[in-house]
């Protein structure tokens, strides 16, 4: 194992070009799916290295629940024996485990409870609140309830017939491709490792590009559905959600709206070619990810030999 | 401290949920007695109270004096207590847009500009 058990910790950084790159060069389906498989892996291979780091470097320590044979010198040769990184790790671990768990948490939380706040209302698929605040958004359905699509009597009167048609179209496609699933592993995988968390940002760009890309499709108007978003921003912008402020690219919003102006991305077939810089993003990225599953999954295979051979059975 | 023989405990929204449509269900303003009648009587005369109050703070219902107690009037819908509801749960999650996608998020005053410009642009080119 050796320094392999350290390799996926860092590897993550090799996905940061892409996570760059690929919203704007590779068609929105492609980048989520792509960006998404990605984080969940190096995020899983990350924390199964904490985890053999936490085992490795307490073997030492009192109280641990290895077997006594882990602590012979061959066993401690054959080892990365580092008990800083060791002691490092338990509560990094502990960290990972919290942060996954209250995102978790609060994702059935808020779900659950949002379902339960339409309780009394006629169960159709657009629920109309009336309220000042304009908002929308996408209610993915559980066991019991049908998927919902919420949206607030100030923001409808903001928006023409059209623009309407357009937002529910972009609605209805969040919640058919479960756009859900895909922003809860990458908020996960951020979670796991924080330097995945440029990955789920690009995760929940892509997502948006995608529903937009969709409505577009359906309603055959890419013009009128960049009309909508830019509008229904403009429209919501009394409200506005605490966000980081300060950076210097535009903001999201624009960017689709730019994007749905400009030509339909074409779906990709394959591999984008290898000597642009998105391609070259896209390589980078899978041979991270390779790297990093190789290198957990060596370290949890030396790890089981190790451990079969010092324990005395 | 806790009360055994109590059945299963009810979330504050679905006693406001049962007390405004049985508020919904009377002809013109009722009492809270009316109400509390109405519910089957399980309730304490001032948990109907305490719910009607809390119902009023959030501007669900009105009252007004009827001798020496208050009638009561519902004010919006089911509509509008379900869009009471959502609010505060929303308002209540810090970190809203990691649990629900949104069609859009904040914008910031130069990304207004720049997309009033983008929308003067798409209008142009529609109508041309």
């Amino acid at each position: 194992m050796g320094v392999f058990v350290f390799l996926p910790l860092v590897l993550p950084l090799t996905a940061w070009p892409v996570a760059r790159l690929a919203e704007q060069h590779l068609h929105p389906r492609a980048a989520t799916r792509l960006v998404t498989a990605v984080a969940g892996v190096m995020a899983l291979c990350s924390t199964v290295c904490l985890g053999l780091l936490m085992v490795v470097g307490t073997a030492q320590l009192p109280g641990n629940p290895l077997p006594d044979g882990w602590s012979d010198p061959e066993v401690r040769e054959a080892v990365p024996y580092d008990e800083v990184a060791g002691k490092a790790a338990i509560p990094a671990l502990i960290a990972v485990a919290a942060v996954c768990g209250r995102t978790l948490g609060r994702h059935t939380r808020v779900r659950r409870r949002a379902h339960r706040a339409l309780a009394g209302l006629p169960v159709t698929e657009v629920a109309v609140l009336p309220d000042a605040v304009p908002y929308v958004y996408a209610l993915p359905g559980d066991g019991r309830s049908r998927d919902r699509i919420v949206v607030t009597t100030a923001l409808l009167t903001g928006l023409r017939p059209a623009e309407r048609r357009a937002l529910f179209a972009h609605e209805r496609a969040h919640l058919a491709a479960r756009h859900h699933r895909f922003l809860l592993v990458a908020r996960l995988a951020a979670g796991a490792n924080p330097f995945l968390r440029p990955l789920a940002t690009a995760v929940a760009y892509t997502t948006e590009r995608w529903a937009d890309e969709e409505a577009a499709r359906v309603l055959g108007d890419r013009r009128g559905v960049a009309r909508a978003v830019g509008r229904a921003a403009l429209v919501a912008r009394a409200t506005p959600v605490p966000t980081l402020a300060g950076f210097a690219t535009p903001g999201p919003v624009p960017r689709r709206v730019a994007a749905l102006l400009g030509p339909a991305p074409v779906p990709a077939r394959g591999w984008p070619p290898g000597f642009t810089a998105v391609g070259m993003a896209v390589w980078t990225a899978a041979a991270g990810t390779a790297v990093s599953a190789m290198s957990s999954a060596n370290s949890a295979v030396t790890m089981v030999l190790i451990l079969h051979a010092a324990t005395p059975l | 401290m806790a009360d055994h023989r109590r059945p299963r405990r009810r979330g504050q929204g679905e006693l406001e949920v049962q007390v405004l449509s049985a508020l919904r269900e009377a002809d013109g303003p009722a009492t809270a007695g009316w109400v509390q009648e109405r519910l089957g009587g399980d309730l304490a005369y001032t948990t109907v109270v305490t719910i009607l109050t809390r119902l009023l703070a959030k501007g669900v219902v009105t009252r007004e004096r009827a001798g020496r107690s208050f009638a009561w009037t519902p004010v919006s819908d089911q509509a509008g207590l379900a869009a009471h509801k959502m609010r505060r749960l929303l308002d209540g999650e810090s970190d809203r847009e990691a649990v629900l996608a949104s069609f859009v998020t904040s914008l910031e005053p130069d990304d207004e500009r720049l997309l009033r410009d983008l929308l003067e642009q798409a209008k142009d080119e529609g109508e041309v």
